[in-house]
């Protein structure tokens, strides 16, 4: 993809011209071609499907782990079946640990819209935010963990707890013989003090807690893990694609493959920065020829949402280059196909959670520009597997380098994708969940350095 | 007419003993420590347990095996990522694991750049850095694969199927394990093979320069040349 960028540096040649762009091209992009219905989902891949990604020696290295586990059962429980980061994560994960010989159910946990609004809070206080946690709050909170709980058996070896909702079934661990973990897939790192001092003395009790940074961990009396966020390299968002599909997509959108693509995924939302990515592509277009390419979703069913996407309408204006599409949430092959078009992915975050968006980036062997913040430095070694930047000038600048250093820009996209299958992927994930459940147990060969 | 060529003699040398191929599963756990400045990391260099050095050195040299320009140790990045420290994290990315057979060794030079470094820049020791450095420590399991050698064929033919985990675990790790300048390779083709000049020459392959696909590559290279 990037032979055609532009091979000279961008602070000695003259300032090009954007080409005229083809009228079809331009109709297109005032009425993208954007799919109405979701698609059929696909099965879930098997195990040796992976085999071609990673190599069968960490296939078989799987095998090798799940061995000492094949009498062993493991629950998984979180708070929703569909829609959201963890149901996404389960629905991909269970399937190869029962492949794999390691009985996993996953249940969910009910609640009224009296608890989820309990739960909403919280979240939101535990990210830092302003939270008035009142006496009847806490009653909603265990009154439905303890319904749960009551409805709930666990007899299983491994009892896998994800995320605040349901971290009171705690209460049934002295009933008892499993290990239970508590799998906290937010940031922790500043949260309400009320709702922590609220929630500590039920995590505490857990043999075991996950953080996927050891940024969002708090200081806790249990053994914390590292267990990254992961991508599935099988999934549509990220499977490998045909030209011609790239094509018809970019055709869809009145996208010129022919030019330099610079793309930003992410929902409308002032956190995400899109009118900061607009602002640096204007700088480095001074420069530089390129396309700006804004995709995400968001706006239809976010009434604030609506609003960002008009600020970023109106910080476009009446460029022809800048390409604006608000996806519906069954595009993933369309965000797929997007990533891999691009020259440049830029994922120019204000704040962030773990930014998986740069992993599916960097898995493509694309180059990306991203801001220092959440998750994303754990992604990018700045200047070794992508850039990391500070502001919009930065992020022009970095537009400018890359565009006219593509072999730089090739060898950061490169090491980006070893970085994600060595780190990101969900096989690395479910090599984690094989080893720490050896870990608790203390079976297997544990080995520390320097001994046998 | 062809004739078939009859195999050398190395190619028809049993080990006296067989080389049981292993491989390693690795856990990242997060400690209590943090390093908010380089008088706070130093104290952490001081108190952190044996597995947080191994992590931060030898492990992530293996998370980023994939990059051949410059990514040495955590401590190395984080003073010159997050402190700005430009000559302490020079003199730390010099240091080469391979030197080291023991991880209190290892530990004692690290302490010994900081220090040194702290007491020319002393302002250093208090200054804020940007973002915390986060101990962190690694769990280990060790995993029996398969794969066994029994002759230099057998031994080639392994090395090109194991993961690059076992090329680490068997090349790099193996230092603290056998507390030797050696690796589990060169060891087996001295001590069970009578191949002490291919033992060296293995031993000699860098792994700073190198990505640790491109040492295996080496490794069988070497051992095909020598059959």
């Amino acid at each position: 993809m990037n032979d055609h960028i532009q091979e000279e540096h961008a602070t000695t040649k003259e300032i090009p011209s954007a080409p005229d762009v083809e009228s079809p091209l331009r109709e297109r992009r005032k009425h993208p071609r954007i799919s109405e219905t979701p698609p059929v989902p696909a099965p879930p891949p098997r195990l040796e499907d992976y085999a071609p990604i990673i190599g069968q020696a960490y296939i078989d290295e799987l095998r090798y782990l799940a061995q000492r586990l094949r009498d062993k059962s493991l629950k998984m429980v979180n708070s929703t079946a569909v829609g959201g980061g963890v149901a996404e994560i389960l629905s991909q994960l269970i399937p190869l640990m029962n492949e794999l010989g390691v009985s996993t159910k996953w249940e969910v946990i009910t609640g009224g819209n009296d608890f989820f609004e309990v739960t909403k809070g919280f979240h939101n206080a535990l990210h830092g935010g302003e939270y008035n946690l009142t006496k009847d709050a806490k009653e909603i909170f265990l009154h439905y963990n303890e319904q749960n709980r009551r409805r709930m058996e666990f007899v299983e070896d491994f009892v896998v707890i994800h995320d605040p909702q349901p971290v009171g079934l705690i209460a049934s661990k002295q009933n008892t013989r499993g290990k239970w973990i508590w799998r906290c897939h937010i940031d922790l790192s500043n949260p309400h003090p009320d709702v922590w001092g609220f929630l500590r003395p039920m995590v505490e009790q857990y043999d075991a807690t996950i953080f996927s940074s050891p940024a969002f961990a708090r200081q806790l009396s249990i053994p914390q893990y590292l267990f990254y966020p992961c991508i599935d390299a099988l999934s549509e968002k990220n499977k490998e694609l045909d030209d011609s599909y790239l094509d018809k997509v970019c055709d869809d959108f009145g996208i010129d493959r022919k030019r330099p693509i610079v793309t930003q995924i992410s929902r409308f939302d002032r956190l995400k920065d899109p009118v900061g990515v607009i602002q640096a592509y204007k700088l480095a277009k001074k420069y530089v020829d390129c396309q700006l390419v804004l995709a995400g979703g968001g706006a239809s069913d976010d009434p604030e949402g609506a609003v960002v996407l008009k600020e970023v309408e109106d910080e476009a204006g009446s460029d022809p280059d800048i390409i604006i599409l608000n996806l519906p949430p069954w595009s993933a092959l369309e965000i797929n196909a997007l990533q891999r078009v691009s020259t440049i992915v830029v994922q120019k975050s204000i704040k962030e959670g773990f930014g998986l968006t740069v992993a599916e980036a960097l898995w493509k062997n694309k180059p990306v520009i991203a801001s220092a913040v959440g998750g994303i430095p754990t992604q990018i070694v700045h200047k070794l597997t992508g850039v990391l930047v500070h502001s919009v000038e930065g992020t022009a600048y970095q537009m400018r380098y890359l565009l006219t250093h593509p072999e730089f820009a090739a060898c950061l996209g490169r090491n980006g994708h070893e970085h994600v299958k060595e780190n990101f992927l969900l096989t690395s994930n479910v090599r984690r969940w094989l080893t720490l459940f050896q870990v608790l147990l203390g079976t297997g060969h544990l080995s520390g350095p320097g001994q046998t | 007419m062809a004739t078939a060529q009859l195999p050398s003699a190395k190619l028809q040398r049993w080990a006296k003993s067989p080389f049981y191929f292993n491989t390693a599963a690795n856990l990242v756990r997060i400690e209590r420590e943090q390093a908010r400045s380089l008088g706070e990391l130093l104290e952490g260099l001081h108190t952190c347990p044996d597995d947080s050095i191994f992590q931060h050195t030898f492990r992530t040299l293996q998370e980023h095996h994939f990059i051949r320009e410059g990514f040495s140790n955590d401590f190395a990045h984080w003073a010159f990522e997050s402190c700005n420290e430009v000559g302490l994290a020079e003199r730390l990315a010099s240091l080469d694991i391979r030197e080291f057979t023991s991880i209190s060794k290892l530990r004692e030079h690290i302490i010994a750049i900081v220090e040194n470094y702290l007491k020319t820049n002393s302002r250093a020791r208090e200054r804020a850095a940007m973002e915390p450095f986060y101990f962190c420590a690694s769990d280990t399991i060790v995993i029996p694969t398969t794969i066994v050698a029994r002759n230099l064929q057998e031994f080639s033919d392994g090395l090109e199927k194991v993961s690059l985990n076992s090329i680490h675990y068997h090349f790099i790790d193996a230092r603290l394990r056998l507390k030797l300048n050696s690796n589990d390779f060169s060891v087996w083709l001295d001590q069970e093979m009578d191949m002490g000049p291919l033992a060296d020459r293995l031993n000699r392959v860098d792994i700073y320069t190198a990505t640790l696909q491109d040492v295996r590559r080496q490794i069988v290279r070497d051992i095909q040349f020598a059959m």
